[in-house]
């Protein structure tokens, strides 16, 4: 069972998080203080760390660089109530993988623990044959069980994202900041109308939906169907 | 006050009793000098000459001696008078050196005593030769000094003590008003100023400094304040109307679907909320200047591109025309996506408020050595009033019934940041991010 070590001041944001990771079948360790934290994290068995930045006894970046200059690799998702700006920056300098600012909804969350967890499928094939999809990258055609899909550029490229990411919650910003490569949150549904169109052709009437929208933020592609 | 007066007062008195010192003693001494001089000549001279020319030359010295100011006599080894003007050796005698002594001078009339600089010497036959000059000359000087002096330091004295009064009132009056005006400060009434004249000294320079600081402390105030009143009402709203649909859902609802309706619909107006609460930091944020230090070229015409790229199948869901004209221009250094945020917030005003089916145009092109990304439609645009609101906080206009009227604002803080400037057009719908600033 993957282990998640969780270090948050804040007992309720903390029970939340931890009843919302158990539910996807990760085992939460919750800590309150840097020093427990380090303790725990020293251990051979934590595969990610979820850290806030200000703990009562310091800064939760520090566990990181302590753990970094050990020579440790745990995968880190840095959580703040801090300004998003900076902050998201020093968060991944200081050796973070990731940086979620506060407030988030659990699903945002629960799709970065998953990337982070599992590195994506990244092959340089430029032909991706998953279920009944075959992407010709290269050519820019995708096709479901032998029909065209009539994809534009970008709808081919968001379909890549996710047909490299099986099973795994995708969100907004996540596309926005991967397939886009803009960090921003937008004011209106810009990205959920591209994944609409997407989702129009790749699922059409009657067939079973591939891509399945999960909780109004955040995609899923689902191969099993 | 008294100490500024008494101590401009001293200075003066000490500097006019040190420099009629120095003039007392300088006249003095150079006085004494040039009569010892003289003194030293008439020994020698009178010393080498036979015992009868030297009274015929003594003679004819007092004979030349038209101002009678000088004293010259022969005496015999026993102190007997020869030939000369002065009745007698005065008590005491000393060597080379002159000295101040009474004599009796015998050829002054109405005269029997007078003060003089004198000096005895041995002649060559055993006589002694006493010559001298009349002190009178010396304590004319010296009286004049002092009354100088006096006349002098009594007005310069009543001079410095009003001066030093005037200028200690002016000091004090001056250090009272800014006193009272920061007790006030300190009271919490940022409404009093400093007064500043029309030409000011540097202490009303440094006074009209201490306006402008606390006029831009009140600005800060003001705003600070407006954000946190603004705050509050922005959120009771909503608050109010989650709290309301809550307890009507809690109370109505008889199934699982209906109870996740209203858990869906709480949850959307929660996160409308946290969008609020995130905006508002982002914009403080923007305006702290923080983010400058993560500039890098940015190429505008490829962000104007994505822009038009992300917003294209909204804007045709919504049967608007989103047209883009691109002209090619140097990269500018900022952040790219701050900068497409802000091209997103425009054109999502402009398919929001431009009439509806109607073309939305997002442009680049080159203004001088500036770049102008302008977002245009077929609407009247924001009425010339309330131009200068549109970009506060939570200012909305008549029209904008959804959104938290923080979307402006976020664009002027990331044109801020950019050094870039925001104009609306003078006619119709049409908002540009011109920039860089030359300044920049």
């Amino acid at each position: 069972m993957t282990h998640i070590l969780l270090i948050e001041d804040d007992a309720g944001t903390a029970n939340e998080i931890a009843l919302e990771l158990a539910g996807h079948g990760y085992a939460v360790t919750h800590r309150v203080l840097v020093s427990e934290g380090l303790a725990v994290a020293r251990g051979d068995d934590v595969d990610l760390l979820i850290l806030d930045r200000q703990l009562p006894d310091g800064e939760g970046l520090d566990v990181i660089e302590r753990l970094r200059a050990e020579g440790r690799r745990t995968p880190a998702l840095v959580l703040s109530a801090l300004g998003s700006l900076d902050d998201r920056v020093r968060g991944l300098r200081a050796g973070g993988d990731d940086y979620l600012a506060k407030p988030f909804a659990l699903v945002e969350l629960v799709a970065r623990v998953q990337a982070l967890l599992r590195r994506p499928n990244e092959t340089r094939d430029t032909r991706l044959i998953v279920g009944p999809l075959d992407l010709d990258l290269l050519a820019g055609i995708g096709t479901r069980a032998g029909r065209a899909l009539d994809l534009l550029p970008r709808e081919l490229k968001l379909l890549d994202y996710l047909v490299r990411r099986p099973g795994r919650i995708v969100t907004r910003s996540m596309l926005l900041q991967d397939v886009w490569g803009y960090t921003f949150e937008p004011n209106s549904n810009v990205v959920d109308v591209h994944m609409g169109r997407l989702r129009r052709k790749v699922d059409a009437d009657g067939e079973p939906q591939l891509i399945r929208n999960v909780r109004g933020r955040g995609y899923v592609f689902d191969p099993s169907v | 006050m008294w100490r500024w007066g008494g101590a401009i007062a001293a200075l003066l008195v000490i500097q006019s009793i040190a420099l009629a010192a120095l003039f007392w003693l300088l006249a003095n001494g150079s006085h004494q000098r040039e009569a010892e001089r003289g003194f030293a000549q008439d020994c020698r001279e009178l010393s080498s000459l036979a015992p009868a020319v030297r009274r015929a030359e003594l003679r004819e010295m007092l004979a030349h001696d038209i101002h009678r100011d000088r004293f010259l006599g022969l005496f015999t080894r026993d102190g007997r008078l020869i030939d000369g003007n002065v009745a007698r050796l005065p008590g005491r005698t000393s060597g080379t050196r002159s000295f101040v002594a009474t004599v009796q001078p015998t050829e002054l009339p109405g005269k029997t005593s007078d003060v003089a600089r004198l000096r005895l010497c041995g002649m060559s036959d055993g006589t002694q030769l006493l010559t001298g000059l009349d002190l009178d000359d010396a304590e004319e000087a010296l009286r004049v000094v002092e009354r100088s002096l006096i006349f002098g330091l009594i007005p310069g004295l009543l001079l410095a003590i009003g001066f030093g009064l005037v200028a200690g009132r002016r000091a004090a009056t001056q250090v009272d008003a800014v006193r009272g005006l920061t007790a006030r400060i300190v009271a919490g009434d940022l409404e009093g100023r400093l007064p500043v004249g029309d030409r000011p000294d540097s202490f009303g320079l440094l006074c009209a400094h201490i306006n402008a600081m606390l006029d831009r402390i009140q600005s800060l105030v003001v705003d600070v304040r407006g954000v946190g009143d603004d705050i509050a009402h922005q959120l009771r709203t909503p608050l109010t109307r989650l709290r309301a649909r809550l307890e009507r859902g809690l109370r109505e609802a008889d199934d699982i679907n209906s109870f996740q309706t209203t858990a869906d619909a709480g949850l959307e107006e929660i996160d409308q909320l946290l969008g609020i609460v995130a905006a508002l930091l982002r914009v403080r944020e923007l305006e702290d200047h923080a983010r400058r230090s993560r500039f890098a070229p940015v190429d505008l015409a490829k962000l104007v591109e994505d822009a038009c790229e992300l917003h294209r199948p909204t804007a045709e869901d919504r049967g608007i025309e989103l047209i883009c004209v691109i002209e090619p221009i140097e990269p500018v250094e900022g952040d790219a996506s701050l900068l497409i945020e802000a091209m997103s917030n425009l054109i999502d005003n402009a398919m929001k408020f431009g009439p509806p089916r109607g073309r939305v145009t997002l442009s680049l092109a080159r203004e001088g050595a500036s770049a102008v990304v302008t977002v245009a439609d077929d609407g009247p645009g924001v009425p010339l009033a309330e131009r200068s609101l549109v970009t506060q906080r939570f200012y909305r206009g008549r029209h904008d019934c959804e959104g938290a009227g923080l979307g402006l604002s976020l664009v002027k803080a990331i044109a801020d940041l950019h050094g870039f400037t925001l104009r609306f057009a003078e006619q119709g719908s049409a908002v540009s991010l011109i920039g860089p600033n030359s300044k920049d």
